[in-house]
């Protein structure tokens, strides 16, 4: 039963028309789907994935298997129809697996730490006669860490594997590698769950990727976003205090963006104290880090900028460069000062707690025990009127704080379909972002050079080199004219968001969904 | 891996109905197995939709010179695979009397097989021969289905001498009920009240149920096409006791 392989399916390929186009070119039947979890198990401070050994539980309807692999390339040892996982070495008979375990957990207790949802569609290649000659299974294997109701999506796989005694399976498989060029998977799903929870930085997502079940009430489902964003906060914390690779700062800030417009968009579901006190500590966060933001960008794109200039020019800017090095060094040095503090440490272990506290609220709000898929219908219709209502007003002669206004309603809508996206057909949705992005991207370039442009004024109002301040003051010219220019695709970037399509999608999406016909 | 061999002196009692839905039960666990159907009438090979014949011929396979893993074929459902029969299993006794050792030949084929497999399922031929002496060596339980007639409990009182005369383990004989007929009052009794001479006899037991016969007409397993059917149901209660009886240490 072996020559099984393995393969990474992009994560937005759909299965439905990855066998849709099998069966173009083969004869495939699909099966019905399951569902089984892998439990892995381990001491609290991971000594059997610290020595290179795995104990893990595969569940399904039919049955519960065990199985512990040890040595080297972790090779499976033994498989056990034990119905539970021992808490104890001493629980088992006296075997080899008992010996095995014991001498690298002595008496120490073992729980479930990583639990791996897989939702499996089947498909079997058949031959002209009908037999099954190769096996595919398709995987969705969704992480939950424990204690968590809701999971990720840790990756989409192909297994493939030949049925015995058929000598064409083989070439099946090589025709089926060919057609769908796939990459060979390196990472197991141990690996990658490990990596999700920060044990490892060798992956580093800050993709949602939420399961939240429709009839989850809106609680549960607030209280699980948050959490991930937490999650996405703390495993870009470290990155962001050594500053050596600007991204994990702008993770780490995207992450407090999105908590922000969580506690302030998704009302009535958490105590309204809660909300306030969180509320003011992550616009401090953010207030705190913006000037590191704004000067990373500012100074990617300033080798971009000065492209611009005659190079007598770009030498005269040197005093800018440090100006805005100095700058981020200041702002850097109080972000880490905060982050350092008791203070800040204390906020978001009370932060996490409360969170992870399944007992339900004692006094509901209004919006509390409402399911999510309800609250989040609700809130997407309610949030992209308000940008249609913006977007509409918007002339030829809006100020630019219209179009600023614009952005931060686009930003909520995105957020907000971001959070709840797993409640609707993923295909529809990943349009919809799409368009959305569309118009972010014009709107965000837009901003951008607002700020540059506000940072080189405020560069040569203190200022004493002549030469510096004339080179900025030429650089403000030149971004004024890059202003306006994507001032002037605006018009097209909106309308194609506001499209007469796109308006029925969002209406049947947001709006036809409260009858419950949104499933794909 | 462990071997499980459905044996009876008699043909028709259901020896290889029950191989057959035992060994898909097992797979459908999730655990990886393989049926050997050494029976030459090659039943067990026709129920999984497998010519039954093996590629080079059988006597190959069992004088060792064919490994046994590239005669295998895999079935219509995953994690089960299927040594077809071959018609040279009729001369079994010759095949095997012709190597070292013939009692201990099955267990040496099938030793390699362990890192393959978790459980192997022998359907063996209705006889008692030294091909017989060699699945009792080999097998970790011998399932021995048994019509409740007297003449089949006088058969299976045989097969207990045999096995004490050969000095073979009895704890491995595992009898159970099958093609059991409630309508009849004498099928009922014996069911109910086992002989003393059956002590390790299976609480559950295979009714004689119209599924069975139509294993023939859909050629797979009685739970593939009638899930919900008594038989089904009965199998699996078989198959749940079967292996508390092969793992009795796991709850």
């Amino acid at each position: 039963m072996n020559n099984q392989h393995d393969f990474v399916v992009p994560s937005d390929q759909s299965f439905t028309e990855l066998i849709s186009s099998l069966a173009t070119k083969f004869r495939v039947h699909r099966q019905a789907e399951t569902v089984s979890y892998r439990i892995f198990y381990d001491t609290v401070d991971w000594l059997l994935s610290n020595n290179g050994c795995v104990l893990e539980m595969n569940e399904d309807e039919q049955s519960r298997r065990i199985y512990w692999r040890a040595g080297k390339d972790a090779q499976l040892k033994i498989q056990l129809g034990l119905r539970q996982a021992p808490r104890f070495a001493s629980e088992l008979p006296d075997c080899e697996f008992r010996s095995q375990l014991a001498s690298i957990i002595s008496v120490r207790e073992l729980a479930p730490r990583i639990k791996i949802k897989i939702k499996r569609t089947p498909v079997v290649m058949l031959n002209k006669k009908e037999k099954a000659i190769v096996r595919i299974k398709l995987d969705e294997n969704w992480f939950y860490p424990m204690k968590r109701r809701a999971g990720c999506l840790l990756s989409k796989r192909l297994w493939v594997k030949p049925v015995k005694g058929y000598a064409e399976a083989n070439q099946q498989i090589d025709a089926l590698m060919q057609m769908m060029d796939l990459r060979p998977a390196q990472d197991n799903m141990l690996k990658l769950a490990l990596a999700e929870l920060g044990s490892s930085t060798t992956q580093h997502s800050t993709k949602l990727n939420l399961m939240l079940d429709p009839d989850m009430t809106s609680e549960i489902a607030l209280k699980e976003i948050l959490l991930r964003l937490l999650d996405i906060t703390q495993r870009n914390t470290a990155g962001s205090v050594q500053g050596t690779d600007i991204e994990f700062m702008h993770d780490y800030r995207v992450s407090i963006r999105k908590t922000r417009s969580a506690l302030a968009l998704i009302k009535h579901v958490l105590p309204k104290d809660t909300i306030k006190k969180y509320k003011k500590f992550f616009a401090g966060l953010g207030k705190l880090t913006n000037p590191v933001r704004d000067n990373d960008v500012f100074l990617v794109k300033l080798d971009n900028y000065k492209q611009k200039l005659d190079k007598n020019k770009q030498e005269q800017l040197q005093p800018l460069q440090q100006y805005l090095i100095d700058n981020r060094s200041e702002a850097q040095r109080q972000f880490i000062e905060e982050v350092k503090s008791p203070g800040y440490r204390q906020a978001l272990k009370e932060w996490r707690a409360f969170l992870e506290d399944s007992a339900l609220l004692d006094s509901p709000l209004e919006n509390t025990n409402k399911p999510a898929c309800q609250l989040a219908n609700q809130l997407i219709w309610g949030t992209y009127q308000t940008v249609l209502l913006e977007g509409n007003a918007i002339t030829d002669e809006s100020p630019p704080e219209a179009l600023h206004e614009l952005r931060k309603s686009c930003k909520k809508l995105r957020y907000l379909i971001e959070f709840f996206q797993s409640l609707y057909p993923a295909k529809r949705v990943r349009e919809l972002i799409n368009a959305l992005k569309g118009l972010q991207d014009n709107l965000g370039d837009y901003n951008d050079y607002h700020v540059h442009m506000q940072i080189l004024k405020e560069f040569t109002e203190q200022s004493p080199n002549e030469a510096a301040v004339k080179a900025c003051n030429k650089m403000i010219k030149a971004l004024k004219q890059k202003q306006q220019k994507t001032r002037n695709h605006f018009a097209e970037r909106y309308a194609a968001f506001s499209s007469h399509d796109n308006q029925n999608e969002f209406r049947e999406l947001f709006v036809g969904s409260l009858t419950g016909d949104n499933n794909e | 891996m462990k071997i499980i061999a459905i044996y009876n002196i008699k043909g028709g009692v259901g020896k290889t109905a029950a191989a057959v839905n035992l060994s898909y039960l097992a797979a459908m666990d999730g655990a990886r197995t393989l049926i050997w159907d050494l029976d030459p009438q090659g039943a067990a090979s026709y129920y999984f939709r497998i010519k039954a014949k093996v590629k080079g011929g059988g006597r190959k396979l069992v004088e060792g010179k064919k490994d046994l893993d590239d005669a295998v074929k895999g079935t219509d459902y995953e994690n089960l695979d299927l040594l077809p029969a071959d018609f040279s299993y009729r001369d079994m006794d010759l095949l095997l009397d012709k190597t070292k050792k013939p009692t201990q030949r099955l267990r040496k084929l099938l030793k390699p097989m362990a890192y393959e497999y978790d459980f192997t399922f022998l359907d063996c031929p209705p006889s008692i021969s030294s091909a017989s002496e060699s699945v009792f060596t080999a097998a970790d339980i011998l399932l021995v289905p048994t019509i409740p007639t007297t003449l089949s409990l006088r058969t299976y009182k045989q097969i207990k001498k045999f096995f004490k005369d050969m000095g073979f383990d009895s704890a491995k004989i595992l009898p159970f009920f099958a093609m059991v007929d409630r309508r009849k009052q004498m099928h009922r009794l014996i069911v109910e009240n086992p002989p003393s001479f059956m002590p390790s006899a299976l609480n559950s037991y295979i009714p004689y149920a119209s599924e069975v016969e139509r294993m023939g007409v859909h050629r797979a397993p009685i739970a593939d096409f009638a899930a919900k059917s008594r038989a089904a149901q009965c199998y699996q209660s078989m198959w749940d006791e079967v292996k508390t009886k092969l793992f009795p240490h796991h709850n």
